[in-house]
C-alpha cells in the first residue's frame, strides 16, 4: 500500500454498509450488552443504583453445579462432534467423489432433507423411537433380545443422539467442500506409488482435508452446545446444559445477571475455539500461505 | 530391470457406449523410449491410465513381461507415472515427496535417505529437500515429480504429457534431460503427448492414434517418411495430399488429381488395388524454380504454379503456390541464400516420384 495517497474509498465497499449495520444493531450490541449486564449486580434499567460486581462468575466458580454443567455441555458438543464426523466423512467423502449426477443429487438431497423439517418434529419423531416403549425397545425385546427396555431417552446418549442427527448435514457439507478440491490425481500418484487405496487415503486425502475437519467439527461443536430445544425433549429435564440453565435462570429466577454470565461462557469457549481453529490451520497450511 | 509391455486388443467404453480406446493392440519393448501421439480425445491418455492401473479396460489384456496385468490393482503394478500437473503431496517437503514411493515398500530408513538424495541429486534439486512444493517453480515441481517417479526403480516409467506445462527453452532442456535419463537408466518409458515435434525428436518409437484407434506404429523415421494413413501424414508436420483416379502413364501408373495434374507414381509401386488413391507429399521434397522453360524442363521440372505467399522462416522458406491445375501445395526450401520467390511469381516445381507415399484412408 502507497503510504502517500490518501484511502479512496472504492464504491462497492458501500455494499456492505447494510449488513455491516445488521451485525452492530443485532449481533455486537445485544452480545456488548450481555457482557456488561455481566458484571453489574442488577438490571440498570429498572433499579436505580447498580454497581459493579464479579458475583455471578465467583457464583459458577464456587459451587461445583455450575461447573458440572458446563462441564456435561462440552461432553455433549464432543460426542456429538465426533460422532457427526465419524458419520459425516465416509458421506462427504462419496459425495465429493461420486461421478454420475444423479447419484450426487440423490445423495445431497438425503443429506439435506431433514433439514427440511423443523427441530422440534424431528426431536419427537425421536422420541417415539427412542423411549422405553418406543420401536427400538419394542423390536428389541420382541425378539427377545433384551428382557428390560434399554435406557436411550431422558440421558445424555439420547441427547447425542438427537444432535447428532440435526447437525450431520453441516459436517457433511463443509467436508464435501474441501475434499471436493483435493485433486483426485494426488490419490492416484500415491497408488501409483505402491500405496494401497486405504493407505493413500491416510497419507493424502485425509491430512489435505484437515481444515475441513477442523471447520465442520467447530459449527457442529459451536452449534451443538448452544442447542436447547433437543436436550430439552431427549433429556426431559434430567440433563441440565448451558441454553437450559440460561433460559431458567431468565424465566423461573429472573437472575438476568447470572443468565448473561453463562451466556458469557458458552461465547468463550466458542471463542477459545474459533482461535485454536485458526492456530491449528496456520500450522496445517502455513507453508502454503509462503509462495 | 525394465520390462516389456503387450497390449492386446484392448478397448474402454464408458457408459453411454463411448469407445474411448478400441481394440488396440501394441508391443512396447524393454528400455524403449514409446510414444503415444495423438490429438486430444484420441484415447491415448486413456490407454496409459489402462497400463497404470487407474482405468481398467472393457475388454482385451495388458501383459507385463508376460504377466497378465489386467486385473492387479494400481498399487501392486510397480510401475511409476509422472502426471500433466505433477500431483506432487501440497502438504509434504520435496524429500518426502521423493521418499513415498520408498516408504510404502517398507524400505529402511538410512537407505531412503541416501536414494531421496541420490534421486535429487541425479534431476539437480539437492539443497531443496525441505521446501514444499509450492515453493518450486514449474521446472522444479516437474523435476521433483520425476525424482519421485524414478527413485523407486519402476519397471515402467509411465508420463502424461509430463513438458506441456514449461516454456519452449525449458521444455527443450527438459526433453533432452529426459531422453538421457531414460537411456542412462535403460527404463522402458510410455510417453504421452499431444506435439509430434516432441514425439519425433524423443522416441524411439510412436503409436499414432486417432479416434481410439492406432494408425501405425513405428520408428520415427518411419512414421514420417512412410505414413501409412491420411491421418498420420496430416498429423505429423506438413504434407500435400493429392487424391484421384489411377490411370495407366507411358512409364507405369500415376494419378489423375483432377484438372490435369498427373502425378506419376514410383515404380515399385505394384498395381494397387484400389481405382482411387490418395498420396503425400512431404512440402520439403518440392523443388521450385523460376518458370524458364528451358531450365525447368531440364530438371524435369514438368508442373506449373503461381506463388501466392512466401514466410521466411529463417532456416527455410515456406512458400504457398496455386498449381496451374488449381491445386494449392505447401513447399518448403532450406534457406540456400539464394534470392526469395515472391508472391505473385509464376515457377516451375518438380519432385521424386519415390517421394509420393501412397496412403490407406
Amino acid at each position: 500500500m502507497p503510504a502517500t495517497s490518501a484511502p479512496r474509498v472504492n464504491s462497492l465497499a458501500l455494499l456492505i454498509l447494510p449488513s455491516a449495520l445488521l451485525f452492530a444493531l443485532f449481533f455486537f450490541l445485544p452480545i456488548g450488552l450481555m457482557a456488561v449486564m455481566s458484571v453489574l449486580t442488577g438490571n440498570p434499567v429498572v433499579m436505580p443504583n447498580v454497581g459493579f460486581t464479579t458475583k455471578h462468575y465467583a457464583r459458577m466458580g464456587n459451587d461445583s453445579y455450575y461447573l458440572e454443567v458446563i462441564w456435561t455441555t462440552i461432553r455433549i458438543g464432543l460426542w456429538t462432534t465426533l460422532a457427526a464426523l465419524v458419520i459425516g466423512y465416509p458421506l462427504a467423502h462419496w459425495m465429493a467423489r461420486i461421478r454420475s449426477r444423479t447419484g450426487h443429487a440423490l445423495l445431497l438431497m438425503a443429506v439435506l432433507a431433514p433439514m427440511l423439517t423443523g427441530i422440534v418434529v424431528r426431536t419427537f419423531a425421536w422420541m417415539t423411537l427412542l423411549s422405553d416403549k418406543g420401536v427400538i425397545n419394542q423390536i428389541l425385546t420382541s425378539f427377545g433380545l433384551i428382557t428390560k427396555p434399554l435406557q436411550l431417552m431422558y440421558n445424555e446418549t439420547g441427547i447425542i443422539i438427537g444432535l447428532v442427527h440435526i447437525y450431520v448435514p453441516f459436517m457433511v457439507l463443509t467436508l464435501t467442500g474441501v475434499i471436493g478440491r483435493i485433486d483426485e490425481r494426488l490419490e492416484q500418484a500415491a497408488e501409483n506409488l505402491g500405496a494401497s487405496p486405504w493407505r493413500a487415503f491416510m497419507e493424502v486425502t485425509l491430512p489435505l482435508s484437515l481444515p475441513g475437519i477442523l471447520a465442520g467439527s467447530l459449527l457442529v461443536f459451536a452449534l451443538a452446545i448452544s442447542a436447547y430445544v433437543t436436550p430439552i425433549l431427549l433429556g426431559g429435564f434430567q440433563i441440565m446444559t448451558l441454553p437450559i440453565l440460561i433460559y431458567q435462570q431468565i424465566s423461573a429466577n429472573f437472575n438476568v445477571g447470572f443468565a448473561a454470565a453463562l451466556g458469557m461462557v458458552l461465547l468463550a469457549i466458542s471463542l477459545i475455539l474459533v482461535i485454536a481453529y485458526n492456530h491449528m490451520l496456520g500450522l496445517v497450511s502455513g507453508q502454503r500461505g509462503l509462495q | 530391470m525394465s520390462a516389456n509391455i503387450e497390449i492386446a486388443g484392448v478397448s474402454k467404453i464408458y457408459d453411454g457406449g463411448v469407445r474411448a480406446v478400441d481394440a488396440i493392440a501394441m508391443d512396447i519393448r524393454p528400455g524403449e523410449f514409446f510414444s503415444l501421439l495423438g490429438p486430444s480425445g484420441c484415447g491415448k491418455t486413456t490407454t496409459l491410465r489402462m497400463i497404470a492401473g487407474f482405468d481398467s479396460p472393457s475388454a482385451g489384456e495388458i501383459r507385463l513381461d508376460g504377466a497378465d496385468i489386467t486385473h492387479v490393482p494400481a498399487h501392486k503394478r510397480d510401475m511409476a507415472m509422472v502426471f500433466q500437473n505433477y500431483a506432487l503431496f501440497p502438504h509434504r517437503t520435496v524429500a518426502e515427496n521423493v521418499a513415498f514411493g520408498l516408504r510404502m515398500r517398507k524400505i529402511d530408513k538410512a537407505t531412503i535417505a541416501t536414494k531421496v538424495k541420490a534421486a535429487l541429486a541425479m534431476v539437480e534439486l539437492s539443497g531443496m529437500e525441505d521446501r514444499k512444493p509450492a515453493q518450486l517453480s514449474g521446472g522444479q515441481q516437474q523435476r521433483v515429480a520425476l525424482a519421485r517417479a524414478i527413485v523407486i526403480s519402476p519397471r515402467v516409467l509411465l508420463c502424461d504429457e509430463p513438458l506441456g506445462a514449461l516454456d519452449k527453452k525449458l521444455r527443450q532442456q527438459m526433453q533432452f534431460e529426459l531422453k538421457q535419463l531414460q537411456k542412462a537408466l535403460g527404463l522402458t518409458l510410455v510417453f504421452v503427448t499431444h506435439d509430434q515435434e516432441e514425439a519425433l525428436a524423443m522416441s524411439d518409437r510412436i503409436a499414432v492414434m486417432n479416434a481410439g484407434r492406432v494408425e501405425q506404429i513405428g520408428t520415427p523415421v518411419e512414421i514420417y517418411d512412410q505414413p501409412r494413413t491420411c491421418f498420420v501424414a496430416d498429423f505429423i508436420g506438413d504434407t500435400n495430399i493429392f487424391r484421384g483416379q489411377r490411370v495407366t502413364m507411358d512409364h507405369g501408373i500415376g494419378i489423375a488429381a483432377g484438372n490435369g495434374l498427373l502425378l506419376a507414381l514410383p515404380d515399385n509401386i505394384a498395381a494397387a488395388g484400389s481405382e482411387v488413391l490418395s498420396v503425400a507429399l512431404r512440402p520439403e521434397k518440392i523443388a521450385v524454380a523460376p518458370a524458364d522453360p528451358v531450365e525447368a524442363r531440364s530438371k524435369g521440372m514438368s508442373t506449373r504454379g503461381t506463388v501466392e505467399s512466401t514466410n521466411f522462416l529463417g532456416g527455410a522458406v515456406l512458400y504457398r503456390l496455386v498449381l496451374d491445375s488449381g491445386h494449392r501445395v505447401l513447399v518448403q526450401q532450406p534457406n540456400s541464400g539464394a534470392p526469395l520467390h515472391p508472391p505473385g511469381q509464376a515457377v516451375a516445381l518438380g519432385w521424386r516420384p519415390a517421394d509420393l507415399v501412397i496412403l490407406e484412408d
